[in-house]
Protein backbone atom coordinates (compact mmCIF):
# COMPACT_ATOMS: atom_id res chain seq x y z
CA UNK A 1 0.00 0.00 0.00
CA UNK A 2 1.37 3.34 -0.59
CA UNK A 3 0.10 6.62 0.21
CA UNK A 4 0.57 9.84 -1.63
CA UNK A 5 1.31 13.18 0.10
CA UNK A 6 -2.37 14.17 -0.36
CA UNK A 7 -3.43 11.10 1.11
CA UNK A 8 -1.55 11.76 4.11
CA UNK A 9 -2.75 15.54 4.47
CA UNK A 10 -6.57 14.30 4.28
CA UNK A 11 -6.03 11.78 7.26
CA UNK A 12 -4.14 13.68 9.39
CA UNK A 13 -6.56 16.81 9.20
CA UNK A 14 -9.23 14.23 10.10
CA UNK A 15 -7.10 12.45 12.77
CA UNK A 16 -6.36 16.69 14.04
CA UNK A 17 -10.33 17.52 13.52
CA UNK A 18 -11.71 14.77 15.32
CA UNK A 19 -8.84 14.87 18.59
CA UNK A 20 -9.88 18.72 18.63
CA UNK A 21 -13.72 18.13 19.16
CA UNK A 22 -12.96 16.49 22.94
CA UNK A 23 -11.50 19.78 23.82
CA UNK A 24 -13.95 22.00 22.17
CA UNK A 25 -16.57 19.49 24.53
CA UNK A 26 -14.35 19.70 27.60
CA UNK A 27 -14.69 23.75 27.61
CA UNK A 28 -18.82 23.46 28.00
CA UNK A 29 -19.87 25.08 31.14
CA UNK A 30 -21.92 22.22 32.59
CA UNK A 31 -23.36 22.62 36.30
CA UNK A 32 -22.41 25.47 38.58
CA UNK A 33 -19.35 26.16 40.41
CA UNK A 34 -20.16 28.14 43.16
CA UNK A 35 -17.39 30.64 44.60
CA UNK A 36 -17.13 33.06 47.16
CA UNK A 37 -15.10 35.82 47.96
CA UNK A 38 -13.67 37.78 50.88
CA UNK A 39 -13.55 41.42 50.39
CA UNK A 40 -10.97 41.73 53.48
CA UNK A 41 -11.19 46.07 52.14
CA UNK A 42 -14.79 45.75 52.95
CA UNK A 43 -14.97 43.61 56.12
CA UNK A 44 -15.42 45.43 59.72
CA UNK A 45 -14.55 42.54 61.52
CA UNK A 46 -18.20 42.46 62.99
CA UNK A 47 -18.69 38.53 62.83
CA UNK A 48 -22.24 38.75 62.36
CA UNK A 49 -21.48 36.33 59.45
CA UNK A 50 -20.60 33.72 62.78
CA UNK A 51 -23.50 34.20 64.15
CA UNK A 52 -25.47 33.89 61.18
CA UNK A 53 -24.05 30.33 60.13
CA UNK A 54 -24.32 29.37 63.71
CA UNK A 55 -27.94 30.10 63.86
CA UNK A 56 -28.63 28.90 60.23
CA UNK A 57 -26.57 25.74 59.88
CA UNK A 58 -27.39 24.64 63.59
CA UNK A 59 -23.82 24.66 64.78
CA UNK A 60 -23.19 23.34 68.43
CA UNK A 61 -21.40 25.29 70.87
CA UNK A 62 -17.47 24.69 70.59
CA UNK A 63 -17.19 24.16 67.12
CA UNK A 64 -17.66 26.63 64.44
CA UNK A 65 -17.34 26.53 60.29
CA UNK A 66 -16.67 29.73 59.80
CA UNK A 67 -13.98 32.25 61.99
CA UNK A 68 -13.05 35.76 61.45
CA UNK A 69 -9.57 35.72 62.65
CA UNK A 70 -8.47 39.74 63.61
CA UNK A 71 -4.73 40.64 62.71
CA UNK A 72 -2.68 42.57 65.75
CA UNK A 73 -3.64 46.23 65.60
CA UNK A 74 -1.76 47.89 62.37
CA UNK A 75 -0.38 51.11 62.98
CA UNK A 76 -0.24 53.57 65.79
CA UNK A 77 -3.05 55.39 67.94
CA UNK A 78 -5.25 56.75 67.07
CA UNK A 79 -4.75 55.46 63.53
CA UNK A 80 -5.35 51.62 64.73
CA UNK A 81 -6.48 49.60 61.87
CA UNK A 82 -7.03 45.60 61.59
CA UNK A 83 -6.89 42.68 59.04
CA UNK A 84 -9.78 40.34 58.98
CA UNK A 85 -9.01 36.81 57.58
CA UNK A 86 -11.74 34.01 56.52
CA UNK A 87 -11.55 30.92 57.55
CA UNK A 88 -13.63 28.66 56.51
CA UNK A 89 -14.04 25.52 54.14
CA UNK A 90 -12.45 26.86 50.63
CA UNK A 91 -14.56 24.37 48.22
CA UNK A 92 -11.14 23.08 46.71
CA UNK A 93 -11.42 21.60 42.83
CA UNK A 94 -9.07 18.69 44.28
CA UNK A 95 -9.58 18.54 47.89
CA UNK A 96 -7.26 16.88 50.00
CA UNK A 97 -10.20 16.17 52.78
CA UNK A 98 -12.15 14.03 49.87
CA UNK A 99 -8.97 12.03 48.79
CA UNK A 100 -8.06 10.66 52.19
CA UNK A 101 -11.70 9.30 53.18
CA UNK A 102 -11.90 6.28 53.65
CA UNK A 103 -15.25 5.19 53.28
CA UNK A 104 -16.63 8.39 50.80
CA UNK A 105 -18.31 10.32 53.61
CA UNK A 106 -16.58 13.29 51.84
CA UNK A 107 -17.40 14.33 48.35
CA UNK A 108 -17.88 16.98 46.39
CA UNK A 109 -20.65 17.81 44.75
CA UNK A 110 -20.32 17.54 40.80
CA UNK A 111 -23.06 20.03 40.30
CA UNK A 112 -22.53 22.68 42.19
CA UNK A 113 -18.41 22.21 43.31
CA UNK A 114 -19.52 22.26 47.08
CA UNK A 115 -17.40 19.92 49.16
CA UNK A 116 -19.72 18.26 51.76
CA UNK A 117 -19.60 15.34 54.10
CA UNK A 118 -22.30 12.61 54.63
CA UNK A 119 -22.45 12.29 58.00
CA UNK A 120 -24.21 8.80 58.14
CA UNK A 121 -21.14 7.44 55.89
CA UNK A 122 -18.62 9.12 58.33
CA UNK A 123 -17.08 6.82 60.58
CA UNK A 124 -15.02 9.42 62.54
CA UNK A 125 -11.40 8.54 61.54
CA UNK A 126 -10.24 12.60 61.28
CA UNK A 127 -8.30 11.37 58.38
CA UNK A 128 -9.36 14.64 56.64
CA UNK A 129 -9.36 16.52 59.59
CA UNK A 130 -5.70 15.98 59.54
CA UNK A 131 -5.36 16.20 55.70
CA UNK A 132 -7.14 19.41 54.99
CA UNK A 133 -4.12 22.28 55.34
CA UNK A 134 -7.02 24.92 55.65
CA UNK A 135 -7.61 23.00 59.06
CA UNK A 136 -11.39 24.26 58.94
CA UNK A 137 -12.93 20.66 59.94
CA UNK A 138 -14.02 19.20 63.26
CA UNK A 139 -15.73 16.64 65.22
CA UNK A 140 -19.53 17.67 65.16
CA UNK A 141 -20.21 17.14 69.34
CA UNK A 142 -23.71 15.74 68.31
CA UNK A 143 -23.28 13.56 64.94
CA UNK A 144 -19.78 12.87 65.83
CA UNK A 145 -19.21 12.64 62.39
CA UNK A 146 -16.29 15.62 60.72
CA UNK A 147 -18.33 18.51 59.42
CA UNK A 148 -17.38 21.94 58.01
CA UNK A 149 -18.92 24.94 56.12
CA UNK A 150 -20.38 23.65 53.25
CA UNK A 151 -22.17 27.00 51.46
CA UNK A 152 -25.60 26.33 53.30
CA UNK A 153 -25.79 23.55 51.09
CA UNK A 154 -28.80 22.00 53.11
CA UNK A 155 -30.24 25.24 54.66
CA UNK A 156 -30.22 28.40 52.97
CA UNK A 157 -29.12 27.63 49.44
CA UNK A 158 -31.55 24.66 49.20
CA UNK A 159 -34.28 27.58 49.37
CA UNK A 160 -33.13 29.64 47.36
CA UNK A 161 -31.79 31.80 49.66
CA UNK A 162 -27.88 33.36 49.37
CA UNK A 163 -25.34 31.44 52.40
CA UNK A 164 -26.24 32.84 55.48
CA UNK A 165 -23.18 34.63 56.38
CA UNK A 166 -23.22 36.05 52.82
CA UNK A 167 -27.13 37.59 53.91
CA UNK A 168 -26.03 38.74 56.87
CA UNK A 169 -22.99 40.87 56.22
CA UNK A 170 -23.87 44.70 56.60
CA UNK A 171 -20.70 45.74 54.67
CA UNK A 172 -21.09 43.62 51.44
CA UNK A 173 -17.48 41.93 51.97
CA UNK A 174 -19.13 38.52 51.56
CA UNK A 175 -19.54 37.81 47.21
CA UNK A 176 -21.59 34.85 46.47
CA UNK A 177 -22.62 33.23 43.16
CA UNK A 178 -21.74 30.92 40.22
CA UNK A 179 -18.04 31.01 38.82
CA UNK A 180 -19.00 29.22 35.74
CA UNK A 181 -21.40 31.88 34.73
CA UNK A 182 -19.08 34.98 33.37
CA UNK A 183 -21.97 37.12 34.14
CA UNK A 184 -22.33 36.69 37.51
CA UNK A 185 -21.90 38.96 40.35
CA UNK A 186 -18.47 36.57 41.75
CA UNK A 187 -17.22 35.95 38.29
CA UNK A 188 -17.08 39.95 37.66
CA UNK A 189 -15.56 40.72 41.09
CA UNK A 190 -12.81 38.21 40.47
CA UNK A 191 -12.04 39.37 36.81
CA UNK A 192 -12.00 43.02 37.64
CA UNK A 193 -10.32 43.03 40.98
CA UNK A 194 -7.07 41.63 41.96
CA UNK A 195 -7.93 38.53 44.61
CA UNK A 196 -5.56 36.14 45.81
CA UNK A 197 -6.03 32.95 47.28
CA UNK A 198 -4.28 30.63 50.10
CA UNK A 199 -1.87 28.02 49.93
CA UNK A 200 -2.41 27.68 45.90
CA UNK A 201 1.06 26.07 45.65
CA UNK A 202 -0.42 22.75 47.15
CA UNK A 203 -2.51 22.19 44.24
CA UNK A 204 -5.82 22.60 45.90
CA UNK A 205 -7.23 25.09 43.68
CA UNK A 206 -9.10 26.71 46.30
CA UNK A 207 -12.22 28.74 45.72
CA UNK A 208 -12.65 31.11 48.07
CA UNK A 209 -10.99 34.56 46.59
CA UNK A 210 -9.65 36.88 49.14
CA UNK A 211 -9.40 40.75 48.30
CA UNK A 212 -6.40 42.10 49.90
CA UNK A 213 -6.90 45.48 52.18
CA UNK A 214 -4.43 48.26 51.31
CA UNK A 215 -2.33 47.90 54.88
CA UNK A 216 -0.88 45.08 53.02
CA UNK A 217 0.55 41.70 54.53
CA UNK A 218 -1.63 38.41 53.53
CA UNK A 219 -2.14 35.91 55.53
CA UNK A 220 -1.65 32.85 54.50
CA UNK B 1 8.31 19.71 83.45
CA UNK B 2 4.61 19.25 83.74
CA UNK B 3 4.35 22.63 81.29
CA UNK B 4 6.98 21.04 78.77
CA UNK B 5 5.13 17.58 78.71
CA UNK B 6 1.31 19.44 78.71
CA UNK B 7 2.61 21.28 75.42
CA UNK B 8 4.55 18.53 73.88
CA UNK B 9 1.08 16.13 74.16
CA UNK B 10 -1.32 18.91 73.60
CA UNK B 11 -1.31 21.65 70.84
CA UNK B 12 -3.73 23.19 68.55
CA UNK B 13 -2.54 21.75 65.11
CA UNK B 14 -2.35 17.77 66.85
CA UNK B 15 -5.13 15.61 65.24
CA UNK B 16 -4.15 11.65 65.70
CA UNK B 17 -2.85 11.21 69.42
CA UNK B 18 -1.21 8.41 70.89
CA UNK B 19 -2.95 5.66 70.26
CA UNK B 20 -2.27 5.97 66.52
CA UNK B 21 1.80 5.88 67.14
CA UNK B 22 0.62 2.39 69.39
CA UNK B 23 -1.19 1.39 66.05
CA UNK B 24 1.42 1.90 63.65
CA UNK B 25 3.92 0.73 66.02
CA UNK B 26 1.74 -2.76 66.44
CA UNK B 27 1.38 -2.88 62.72
CA UNK B 28 4.86 -2.58 61.81
CA UNK B 29 5.47 -5.01 64.27
CA UNK B 30 3.41 -7.31 63.18
CA UNK B 31 4.29 -6.68 59.29
CA UNK B 32 8.15 -7.22 60.91
CA UNK B 33 7.99 -10.29 62.60
CA UNK B 34 5.57 -11.87 59.55
CA UNK B 35 8.76 -11.13 57.16
CA UNK B 36 11.36 -12.26 59.93
CA UNK B 37 9.21 -15.82 59.85
CA UNK B 38 8.90 -16.08 56.50
CA UNK B 39 12.63 -15.61 55.78
CA UNK B 40 13.72 -17.86 58.76
CA UNK B 41 11.26 -20.72 57.58
CA UNK B 42 12.57 -20.83 53.64
CA UNK B 43 16.26 -19.65 54.77
CA UNK B 44 17.55 -21.17 57.76
CA UNK B 45 15.36 -23.89 59.95
CA UNK B 46 16.01 -27.18 59.18
CA UNK B 47 12.93 -30.03 59.64
CA UNK B 48 9.64 -29.08 61.28
CA UNK B 49 9.45 -25.41 61.64
CA UNK B 50 7.15 -24.96 64.46
CA UNK B 51 9.45 -26.38 66.66
CA UNK B 52 11.49 -23.31 66.25
CA UNK B 53 11.37 -21.17 69.22
CA UNK B 54 11.19 -18.06 66.78
CA UNK B 55 8.68 -19.39 64.52
CA UNK B 56 6.31 -19.85 67.81
CA UNK B 57 7.17 -16.41 68.49
CA UNK B 58 6.31 -14.92 64.73
CA UNK B 59 2.97 -16.82 65.67
CA UNK B 60 2.30 -14.82 69.21
CA UNK B 61 3.54 -11.38 67.83
CA UNK B 62 2.27 -11.25 63.78
CA UNK B 63 -1.24 -11.99 65.17
CA UNK B 64 -1.41 -9.92 68.22
CA UNK B 65 0.16 -7.28 66.45
CA UNK B 66 -2.20 -7.16 63.49
CA UNK B 67 -5.26 -7.52 65.97
CA UNK B 68 -4.60 -5.50 68.86
CA UNK B 69 -3.54 -2.70 66.35
CA UNK B 70 -6.54 -2.77 64.78
CA UNK B 71 -8.61 -2.85 67.76
CA UNK B 72 -6.31 0.47 68.48
CA UNK B 73 -7.78 1.91 65.36
CA UNK B 74 -11.26 0.92 65.44
CA UNK B 75 -11.73 2.51 69.27
CA UNK B 76 -9.84 5.45 68.24
CA UNK B 77 -12.75 6.51 65.54
CA UNK B 78 -15.45 9.20 67.32
CA UNK B 79 -18.29 6.32 65.70
CA UNK B 80 -16.54 2.79 67.05
CA UNK B 81 -19.61 0.82 66.35
CA UNK B 82 -20.04 1.97 62.89
CA UNK B 83 -16.31 0.86 62.11
CA UNK B 84 -17.99 -2.12 59.52
CA UNK B 85 -18.75 1.06 57.08
CA UNK B 86 -15.04 0.86 56.13
CA UNK B 87 -14.98 -2.38 55.26
CA UNK B 88 -18.36 -1.82 53.01
CA UNK B 89 -17.63 1.50 51.53
CA UNK B 90 -14.29 1.88 50.17
CA UNK B 91 -12.01 4.64 47.99
CA UNK B 92 -9.18 3.64 46.01
CA UNK B 93 -7.77 7.25 46.64
CA UNK B 94 -7.67 6.88 50.21
CA UNK B 95 -4.56 5.33 51.90
CA UNK B 96 -6.57 4.67 54.68
CA UNK B 97 -9.02 2.45 52.74
CA UNK B 98 -6.57 0.84 50.91
CA UNK B 99 -4.72 -0.27 54.32
CA UNK B 100 -8.29 -1.53 55.22
CA UNK B 101 -8.51 -4.10 52.47
CA UNK B 102 -4.61 -4.79 52.98
CA UNK B 103 -4.79 -5.88 56.20
CA UNK B 104 -8.23 -7.51 55.75
CA UNK B 105 -6.03 -10.02 53.47
CA UNK B 106 -3.40 -10.03 55.59
CA UNK B 107 -4.78 -10.76 58.71
CA UNK B 108 -6.52 -14.01 56.81
CA UNK B 109 -3.73 -14.79 54.94
CA UNK B 110 -1.66 -14.97 58.07
CA UNK B 111 -3.45 -17.31 59.72
CA UNK B 112 -3.50 -19.56 56.97
CA UNK B 113 -0.19 -19.35 56.84
CA UNK B 114 0.48 -20.18 60.44
CA UNK B 115 -2.42 -23.06 60.04
CA UNK B 116 0.17 -24.85 57.68
CA UNK B 117 3.14 -24.18 59.77
CA UNK B 118 1.57 -25.65 62.95
CA UNK B 119 -0.50 -28.26 61.39
CA UNK B 120 0.82 -31.16 63.16
CA UNK B 121 0.44 -29.85 66.87
CA UNK B 122 -2.82 -28.47 65.60
CA UNK B 123 -4.15 -31.46 64.19
CA UNK B 124 -2.44 -33.56 67.78
CA UNK B 125 -4.68 -30.89 69.93
CA UNK B 126 -7.74 -31.31 68.22
CA UNK B 127 -6.91 -35.24 68.62
CA UNK B 128 -6.35 -35.44 72.17
CA UNK B 129 -7.18 -32.05 73.59
CA UNK B 130 -9.86 -31.33 75.88
CA UNK B 131 -10.39 -35.12 76.45
CA UNK B 132 -10.87 -35.59 72.66
CA UNK B 133 -14.02 -33.58 72.58
CA UNK B 134 -12.62 -31.94 69.41
CA UNK B 135 -11.86 -34.95 67.80
CA UNK B 136 -14.78 -34.08 65.18
CA UNK B 137 -13.20 -31.49 63.84
CA UNK B 138 -9.73 -32.97 63.18
CA UNK B 139 -11.00 -34.63 60.40
CA UNK B 140 -12.28 -31.57 58.52
CA UNK B 141 -9.51 -29.08 59.47
CA UNK B 142 -6.78 -31.62 58.35
CA UNK B 143 -8.67 -31.92 55.22
CA UNK B 144 -8.81 -27.91 54.59
CA UNK B 145 -4.97 -27.61 55.27
CA UNK B 146 -4.00 -30.66 53.21
CA UNK B 147 -5.45 -28.84 50.32
CA UNK B 148 -4.08 -25.38 51.40
CA UNK B 149 -0.61 -27.07 51.87
CA UNK B 150 -0.31 -27.65 48.17
CA UNK B 151 -0.50 -23.92 47.88
CA UNK B 152 1.87 -23.29 50.22
CA UNK B 153 4.73 -21.50 48.06
CA UNK B 154 2.19 -19.21 46.49
CA UNK B 155 0.73 -18.19 49.98
CA UNK B 156 4.02 -17.63 51.70
CA UNK B 157 4.83 -15.09 48.24
CA UNK B 158 1.61 -13.49 48.88
CA UNK B 159 1.85 -13.06 52.76
CA UNK B 160 5.02 -11.51 52.16
CA UNK B 161 4.17 -8.90 49.21
CA UNK B 162 1.53 -8.35 52.05
CA UNK B 163 3.13 -7.81 54.94
CA UNK B 164 5.98 -5.81 52.61
CA UNK B 165 3.29 -3.14 51.66
CA UNK B 166 1.71 -2.84 55.29
CA UNK B 167 5.05 -2.04 56.82
CA UNK B 168 5.25 0.84 53.81
CA UNK B 169 1.53 1.65 54.28
CA UNK B 170 1.78 3.01 58.23
CA UNK B 171 4.35 5.77 56.47
CA UNK B 172 1.65 6.26 53.24
CA UNK B 173 -0.98 6.58 55.63
CA UNK B 174 0.47 9.97 56.96
CA UNK B 175 2.97 10.72 54.39
CA UNK B 176 -0.06 11.93 52.30
CA UNK B 177 -0.80 15.11 54.42
CA UNK B 178 -0.16 18.35 53.31
CA UNK B 179 -0.76 19.69 56.33
CA UNK B 180 2.34 18.68 57.63
CA UNK B 181 5.37 19.69 55.91
CA UNK B 182 7.53 16.61 58.38
CA UNK B 183 5.20 14.12 57.68
CA UNK B 184 4.55 15.07 53.55
CA UNK B 185 7.66 13.49 52.54
CA UNK B 186 8.61 10.99 50.20
CA UNK B 187 10.96 8.94 52.65
CA UNK B 188 8.49 8.19 55.36
CA UNK B 189 7.10 5.26 54.13
CA UNK B 190 10.81 3.73 53.49
CA UNK B 191 11.76 5.33 56.62
CA UNK B 192 8.61 3.14 58.41
CA UNK B 193 9.22 -0.07 56.59
CA UNK B 194 12.81 -0.14 57.89
CA UNK B 195 12.01 -0.03 61.44
CA UNK B 196 9.08 -2.15 61.17
CA UNK B 197 11.53 -4.51 60.01
CA UNK B 198 13.87 -4.22 62.92
CA UNK B 199 11.04 -4.45 65.19
CA UNK B 200 9.88 -7.33 63.71
CA UNK B 201 13.93 -9.02 64.44
CA UNK B 202 13.91 -7.62 67.42
CA UNK B 203 10.77 -8.52 69.04
CA UNK B 204 11.13 -12.25 67.39
CA UNK B 205 14.76 -12.43 69.02
CA UNK B 206 13.18 -11.21 72.18
CA UNK B 207 10.39 -13.46 72.99
CA UNK B 208 12.15 -16.37 71.14
CA UNK B 209 14.85 -16.64 73.74
CA UNK B 210 13.32 -15.00 76.93
CA UNK B 211 9.46 -16.81 75.96
CA UNK B 212 10.55 -19.77 74.19
CA UNK B 213 13.84 -20.14 75.47
CA UNK B 214 15.38 -20.75 71.97
CA UNK B 215 19.13 -20.68 72.31
CA UNK B 216 21.39 -17.43 71.82
CA UNK B 217 23.55 -19.76 69.72
CA UNK B 218 21.20 -21.25 67.30
CA UNK B 219 21.71 -21.23 63.69
CA UNK B 220 18.81 -19.39 63.71
CA UNK B 221 19.89 -16.91 66.06
CA UNK B 222 22.87 -16.26 64.39
CA UNK B 223 21.13 -15.85 61.32
CA UNK B 224 18.45 -12.86 62.75
CA UNK B 225 21.52 -11.06 64.37
CA UNK B 226 23.39 -11.32 61.34
CA UNK B 227 20.16 -9.73 59.67
CA UNK B 228 19.27 -7.01 62.12
CA UNK B 229 22.85 -5.20 61.80
CA UNK B 230 22.24 -4.15 58.39
CA UNK B 231 18.64 -3.41 58.68
CA UNK B 232 19.41 -0.88 61.70
CA UNK B 233 22.06 0.83 59.61
CA UNK B 234 19.45 1.43 56.53
CA UNK B 235 17.07 2.95 58.91
CA UNK B 236 19.69 4.93 60.46
CA UNK B 237 20.60 6.20 56.81
CA UNK B 238 16.72 6.29 55.76
CA UNK B 239 16.27 8.96 58.77
CA UNK B 240 19.60 11.14 57.46
CA UNK B 241 17.77 11.18 53.84
CA UNK B 242 14.28 11.64 55.68
CA UNK B 243 15.71 14.86 57.36
CA UNK B 244 18.08 15.77 54.57
CA UNK B 245 15.35 16.21 52.45
CA UNK B 246 13.48 18.31 54.65
CA UNK B 247 16.53 20.88 55.13
CA UNK B 248 16.66 21.07 51.77
CA UNK B 249 13.27 21.58 50.62
CA UNK B 250 13.49 24.64 52.49
CA UNK B 251 10.38 26.74 53.51
CA UNK B 252 8.26 25.24 55.87
CA UNK B 253 9.61 21.63 55.66
CA UNK B 254 12.79 23.02 57.18
CA UNK B 255 11.10 25.01 59.41
CA UNK B 256 9.26 21.70 60.64
CA UNK B 257 12.90 19.74 60.66
CA UNK B 258 14.61 22.38 62.44
CA UNK B 259 11.84 22.64 65.22
CA UNK B 260 11.36 19.01 65.67
CA UNK B 261 15.04 18.20 66.33
CA UNK B 262 16.58 20.79 67.90
CA UNK B 263 14.04 21.90 70.86
CA UNK B 264 11.19 20.69 73.10
CA UNK B 265 10.52 17.19 74.88
CA UNK B 266 10.29 15.90 71.41
CA UNK B 267 13.97 16.77 70.09
CA UNK B 268 15.16 14.75 73.50
CA UNK B 269 12.90 11.94 72.65
CA UNK B 270 14.68 12.01 69.18
CA UNK B 271 18.50 12.03 70.02
CA UNK B 272 17.89 10.09 72.94
CA UNK B 273 14.93 7.51 72.03
CA UNK B 274 15.31 7.38 68.49
CA UNK B 275 18.92 7.82 67.59
CA UNK B 276 20.75 6.56 70.74
CA UNK B 277 18.81 4.01 72.03
CA UNK B 278 17.31 2.26 68.92
CA UNK B 279 20.38 2.74 66.35
CA UNK B 280 23.82 3.83 67.80
CA UNK B 281 23.75 1.65 70.70
CA UNK B 282 22.67 -1.59 68.95
CA UNK B 283 24.86 -0.62 66.48
CA UNK B 284 28.08 -0.32 68.62
CA UNK B 285 27.53 -3.11 70.98
CA UNK B 286 27.04 -5.37 67.95
CA UNK B 287 30.33 -3.51 66.44
CA UNK B 288 32.58 -3.16 70.29
CA UNK B 289 31.43 -6.49 72.03
CA UNK B 290 33.19 -9.44 71.60
CA UNK B 291 31.18 -12.37 69.88
CA UNK B 292 31.32 -14.91 72.22
CA UNK B 293 29.05 -12.18 74.36
CA UNK B 294 26.88 -11.36 71.40
CA UNK B 295 25.11 -14.79 71.74
CA UNK B 296 24.09 -14.70 76.03
CA UNK B 297 20.93 -14.47 76.62
CA UNK B 298 21.61 -10.61 78.58
CA UNK B 299 23.17 -9.35 75.34
CA UNK B 300 20.05 -10.05 73.40
CA UNK B 301 17.80 -8.82 75.73
CA UNK B 302 19.60 -5.41 75.92
CA UNK B 303 19.88 -5.38 72.16
CA UNK B 304 16.65 -5.90 71.68
CA UNK B 305 14.97 -3.75 74.12
CA UNK B 306 16.71 -0.84 73.26
CA UNK B 307 16.06 -1.77 69.48
CA UNK B 308 12.24 -1.98 70.28
CA UNK B 309 12.36 1.13 72.35
CA UNK B 310 13.99 2.83 69.81
CA UNK B 311 11.15 1.99 66.97
CA UNK B 312 8.63 2.99 69.68
CA UNK B 313 10.34 6.34 70.16
CA UNK B 314 10.43 7.17 66.11
CA UNK B 315 6.73 6.19 65.84
CA UNK B 316 5.39 8.89 68.87
CA UNK B 317 8.14 11.53 67.87
CA UNK B 318 6.94 11.24 64.10
CA UNK B 319 3.44 11.69 65.03
CA UNK B 320 3.44 14.02 67.69
CA UNK B 321 6.37 16.13 66.34
CA UNK B 322 4.72 15.69 62.63
CA UNK B 323 1.88 17.47 63.68
CA UNK B 324 3.34 20.22 65.68
CA UNK B 325 4.21 22.39 62.56
CA UNK B 326 1.90 22.80 59.57
CA UNK B 327 2.09 24.38 56.14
Amino acid sequence: MSVTRRDFLIASTCVATAGAFPVVHSMEVDGKRYTMVHDEKACIGCTACMDACREVNAVPEGVSRLNIIRSEPIGTYPDVTFQFFRQSCQHCDVPPCVAVCPSGASFRDPDTGIVDVDPDKCVGCQYCIAACPYQVRYIDPVTQAADKCDFCRKTNLAQGKLPACVESCPTNALIFGDLNDPDSEVSQVIATSKTYRTKVELGTDPHLYRIAAPTGGNRS
Amino acid sequence: MNDILNGAFHFESLVWHGPIAAYLFLLGLSAGATLIGLLLKRRVIQGPAWKNGFIKAVAVIAPIGIVVSLLILILHLTKPLAFWKLMIYYNVTSVMSVGVMMFQLYTAVLFVWLALVFADPINQFLDLGLQGRLRWLARPIDRCVSFLSRFELSIEWVLALLAAALGAYTGFLLSVLKTYPLLNNPWLPLLFFFSGLSSGVAGTLLLGVVGFKESGDSPSAHWAHAFEKPIIFGELVVLGIFFGWLFLSGGRAEVAALAAITSGFWAVVFWVGVVFVGLLLPLALQTILPAKWQHSVTFIVVLTSSSLLGVVSLRYFILYAGQMTVY
